[in-house]
């Protein structure tokens, strides 16, 4: 019974008349945009012309005053002088600004210095001389306004004089003086308003499509059980992709339409309200063109939140559920959005391929006209395949045991301990103490970063401290409430020597490819750094280099090697293996061990996600393999013993020929060693062990 | 026709896991009505769900007319017909268009489908129902309309999980009539129900399911042997009593 396309496209077209005919769908779809765009547009219009009629009459009066009458007089007679205003030219580019205007203030008691100190004036003038009268201006160094006013006033006055002097000069020349230098001026249409309709698209496009994803992505999935049709539809012989990929065609027409929807009446509205121009630049034509690469863009928009939301609400048993789900993955969308508003960020390098920003600044180059080739094959694919993804997530969870059977858990059971013991943790507690690690974690190492101790080896210590309390005390706790046994929740079973010998090889090995992939990384463009941090972790890393290396062995060797593999590879690799293919459990602690390394202070350090992934694989392995927590806890100790050891001996390293610091790749020769060192090892693991499970 | 062979299932709790089925065996040949009989919770939508393949079973297995279900799960659900009083409906699609839905996910063509639904429909007494919404069923309409559904490819093997919940004697007696007809077709039919005097009536043999266990299994007669007991009702009320008083033993010792 494979699927065949007439098959899906019957399918789909009965999930559409299910969504379509409900109301909900409508209310979303077309009475939501029809109500809101012409209400926003009246609303608009009416901030605009309240705005513009406050700025007609909100013209700029300065107060001035004078320390004698008779000062404020002369003032006033050579302001009112049309030889102190400047050429028309410069009037006319002010646009519809008016000139600044002078007053003199209704209260005069008093020392005018003292108002103006208080800021009851802007500028305070004083005339002297007796041939050429000479002015001076006092104003407020606090006060911006009454600077302005000052400048307002010399500019005023230094008009005067050119003027003077050039009919003093005429009359004495008898014929016509011009300036030295003529002075014209052209005003042109910034680059950021023609571009307004591309920044604000790719965020109007996230918002649009996921409206109109969302209601019936979570009608179709946890819709299905809560109305007790799943499990109908599971007893049918029908392939589960066939059905999600039916329900995935018929969501993202539901998105597309109520995108385009939106669309038309935004544009339709904006036209009608007179409000385009505001979006396109004054002298704009309807913009047909680009509402056609709008449209083409819509797909990719309705394509990857469809089957992102289809794989999250596959897994939930009900709408509540499903809602639940979304709203962080609705705000965490709102950030690529709001990433289009941003200048300098180009579509390149591994933004191409990183899931929705690519697709925001794909929009935005292709409305500015500016998009490349290859970024953009590489943002639409990438775009693709992260949808074949998420379909392919959505048909495993739909219907799955889980999903039927529902859940027998609630929040009381991860405080309350099971009458029995149990083995090892569940998946759902192993991943609740990591949700609660990470803001945990997040909190205390910027505390440390902030009001760490002064010497450098007390810090240190806090460090070891603070990881001890939270990837060792955590999951113990955790652990000690679920009542798992700690023998097999943490792999304390007693190694062959043969796996530890195996294991500390590889981790003489390891550290090489890890140095490596960190310098791919840079090279892709990840996690290149600011001169900032470079010149902040130069700076600790001279600091450290003073310390005793048994001191750095304990605290960054010894201490994560035993704590952070007794959390990923004993808590949280035992609680996902029974549930998982051996390759998917490693694979899943490992990620999560990647992802915790990048957390360091509140700078997101994606350049260790690759390495620390990646040596990831090899703990959660030889964990499995030999069916022990000591042989990884070897391998971890000597890969980052050795990483230690070659910073704290960086000189004489760089002494003897290697250039750490200008980032060169390792010697060939050192990495076919490291090469043979790690085969070595995993032989000597391989062989000396059998498989745990 | 349909064989269960020592399945078993476990489903973890907040505190510790329960037991939900345990070594249960059966068969059912072809024209046999089997009641699978039990108190709530004994196991039997579990085992339902096992030999149609919506749960795996932690060990054991199940076969449909030689196919296992582990190992050719379509084959398998091509051949089996599954009702439970729990089925709902798609609100905003008309009867007609749902259970045509359900023909296409069982291939069935579309110009069968909808001769075999006419039939169905006379047989079930819902041809006047199936131009109207199907949310706007009532609960004896919608059990109907759901065994239809059940029936619409014509499955040699069926499923029943209570299919006579909520609905009152007039509706009961029409559902265990057509299953009497299902009978006498040549369907191998499992029936899961608390109608016990029906039940009695209606099937040629019993299981009775307590705690994830096959405490009895066979005719009425065979049954009554086992027991000692007269009806079923009487049976079932034992295994009832039977659990109470070992629950009362236990929170006595401990």
């Amino acid at each position: 019974m494979a699927p065949s396309l007439p098959r899906i496209v019957r399918l789909c077209r009965k999930e559409l008349r299910e969504t379509l005919r409900d109301r909900r769908t409508i209310i979303t779809l077309l009475l939501m945009p029809l109500l809101i765009y012409p209400l926003l547009s009246m609303t608009l219009n009416r901030f605009l012309l309240t705005s513009a009629s406050g700025d007609a009459d909100s013209e700029t009066v300065f107060i001035v005053d004078s320390l004698r009458e008779s000062d404020l007089e002369f003032l006033q007679l050579l302001l009112e002088d049309p030889r102190s205003s400047p050429p028309q030219s410069i009037i006319a580019a002010a646009g519809d600004a008016a000139p600044a205007k002078f007053a003199s203030p209704t209260d005069r008691d008093g020392s005018a210095l003292e108002h103006l100190r208080a800021g009851r004036l802007d500028v305070v003038v004083a005339l002297a001389g007796d041939e050429t009268p000479e002015l001076t201006f006092f104003a407020n160094a606090g006060s911006e306004r009454s600077q302005q006013a000052r400048r307002i006033l010399i500019e005023r006055v230094q008009w005067y004089n050119a003027s003077v002097m050039q009919q003093q000069l005429q009359q004495v020349r008898g014929q016509m003086v011009l300036p030295a230098v003529r002075i014209e001026v052209e005003t042109i249409v910034g680059e950021a308003e023609t571009q307004l309709l591309a920044t604000m698209i790719p965020l109007i496009l996230v918002l649009m499509t996921i409206t109109g994803a969302v209601y019936p992505a979570i009608d179709l999935t946890a819709g299905e059980r809560e109305r007790g049709t799943i499990e109908a539809v599971m007893a049918s012989p029908v392939s589960r992709s066939s059905i999600l990929v039916a329900k995935y065609c018929a969501v993202v027409t539901v998105a597309m339409l109520t995108a385009i929807v939106n669309l038309a009446a935004m544009f339709i509205t904006l036209r009608l309200g007179g409000l385009l121009p505001l979006l396109l630049g004054p002298d704009a034509l309807f913009p047909w063109f680009q509402i056609l690469q709008i449209l083409g863009l819509l797909v990719l928009f309705s394509g990857f939140f469809s089957a992102i939301l289809l794989a999250l609400t596959s897994f939930a048993r009900s709408f509540k559920e499903a809602q639940a789900y979304l709203i962080p993955l609705m705000l965490l969308s709102l950030g690529p959005g709001i990433l289009s508003l941003l200048p300098g960020i180009s579509l390149a390098g591994p933004l191409a391929v990183t899931p929705l920003i690519n697709i925001v600044l794909l929009t935005r180059e292709v409305l500015t006209g500016e998009a490349a080739v290859g970024p953009a094959i590489a943002a639409i694919l990438s775009t693709l395949v992260y949808s074949a993804a998420g379909i392919s997530i959505a048909a495993r969870l739909f219907g799955s045991d889980a999903v039927l059977r529902g859940s027998e858990f609630s929040v009381r059971s991860f405080f309350s301990r099971p009458e029995k013991p149990q083995a090892v943790p569940t998946v759902t507690a192993a991943m609740l103490t990591l949700a609660i690690l990470f803001p945990l974690y997040f909190t205390i190492s910027n505390l440390l970063q902030e009001y760490a101790p002064e010497a450098m080896s007390d810090r240190l210590r806090l460090n070891a401290g603070s990881l001890l309390l939270l990837f060792g005390g955590l999951p113990a706790v955790v652990a000690w409430l679920s009542r798992n046994a700690w023998q097999s929740t943490f792999r304390l079973y007693r190694p062959r020597i043969g796996s530890l010998i195996g294991a500390v090889l590889m981790g003489l090995g390891l550290w090489a490819f890890a140095f490596e992939a960190v310098l791919w990384a840079k090279t892709i463009g990840i996690g290149s750094l600011d001169a900032g941090t470079v010149a902040a972790a130069s700076e600790a890393k001279s600091r450290l280099q003073e310390l005793s290396p048994w001191l750095l062995l304990a605290v960054f060797a010894l201490a994560p090697g035993v704590i952070e593999e007794w959390c990923f590879r004993g808590f949280l690799f035992s609680a996902l293996l029974p549930r998982l293919h051996p390759w998917q459990a490693i694979g899943g602690a490992a990620l999560m061990f990647g992802l915790f390394h990048m957390l360091t202070g509140s700078v997101l350090h994606i350049e260790r996600l690759l390495p620390s992934t990646f040596i990831g694989f090899f703990l959660g392995w030889t964990v499995w393999r030999s069916g022990s927590i000591f042989p990884a806890m070897a391998l971890h100790f000597t890969h980052d013993a050795l990483l230690l050891l070659i910073m704290r001996y960086e000189s004489k390293l760089q002494a003897s020929g290697w250039d750490i610091d200008n980032a060169s790749h390792l010697p060939v020769t050192l990495l076919v060693m490291a090469m043979l060192l790690v085969l070595a090892g995993i032989a000597m693991v391989h062989w000396s062990t059998k498989a745990a499970n | 026709m349909l064989l269960a062979d020592k399945l078993c299932k476990t489903f973890p709790l907040e505190q510790g896991e329960v037991k939900a089925v345990r070594d249960l065996s059966l068969r059912v040949g072809p024209g046999e009505v089997y009641g699978l009989m039990g108190p709530n919770g004994a196991g039997k939508t579990t085992t339902l769900r096992m030999i149609l393949g919506l749960l795996s079973p932690d060990s054991g297995y199940a076969e449909i007319a030689g196919f296992r279900t582990s190992q050719t799960p379509r084959e398998v659900k091509a051949r089996i017909g599954f009702v439970s009083a729990g089925d709902g409906v798609y609100s905003w699609l008309t009867v007609r268009e749902m259970l045509l839905y359900f023909a296409d996910l069982y291939a069935v063509p579309a110009r069968q489908a909808a001769e075999r639904l006419e039939q169905l429909a006379i047989l079930m007494d819902i041809s006047g129902l199936l131009d109207r919404r199907a949310g706007a069923l009532s609960t004896g309409q919608r059990q109907r309309v759901t065994l239809v559904r059940g029936l619409i490819h014509d499955p040699p093997v069926i499923l029943l999980d209570e299919p006579t919940r909520g609905l009152d004697v007039v509706g009961s007696q029409t559902i265990f009539r057509y299953i009497a007809h299902l009978r006498s077709l040549g369907k191998a039919v499992i029936v899961c129900t608390h109608r016990l005097d029906e039940a009695e009536r209606l099937c040629d043999r019993f299981g009775l399911l307590h705690q994830g266990q096959l405490r009895y299994e066979g005719t009425l007669t065979e049954l009554r042997q086992q027991s000692g007991r007269n009806s079923l009702v009487e049976v079932f009320v034992d295994l009832l009593d039977q659990s109470s008083a070992e629950r009362f033993t236990r929170k006595a010792v401990t």
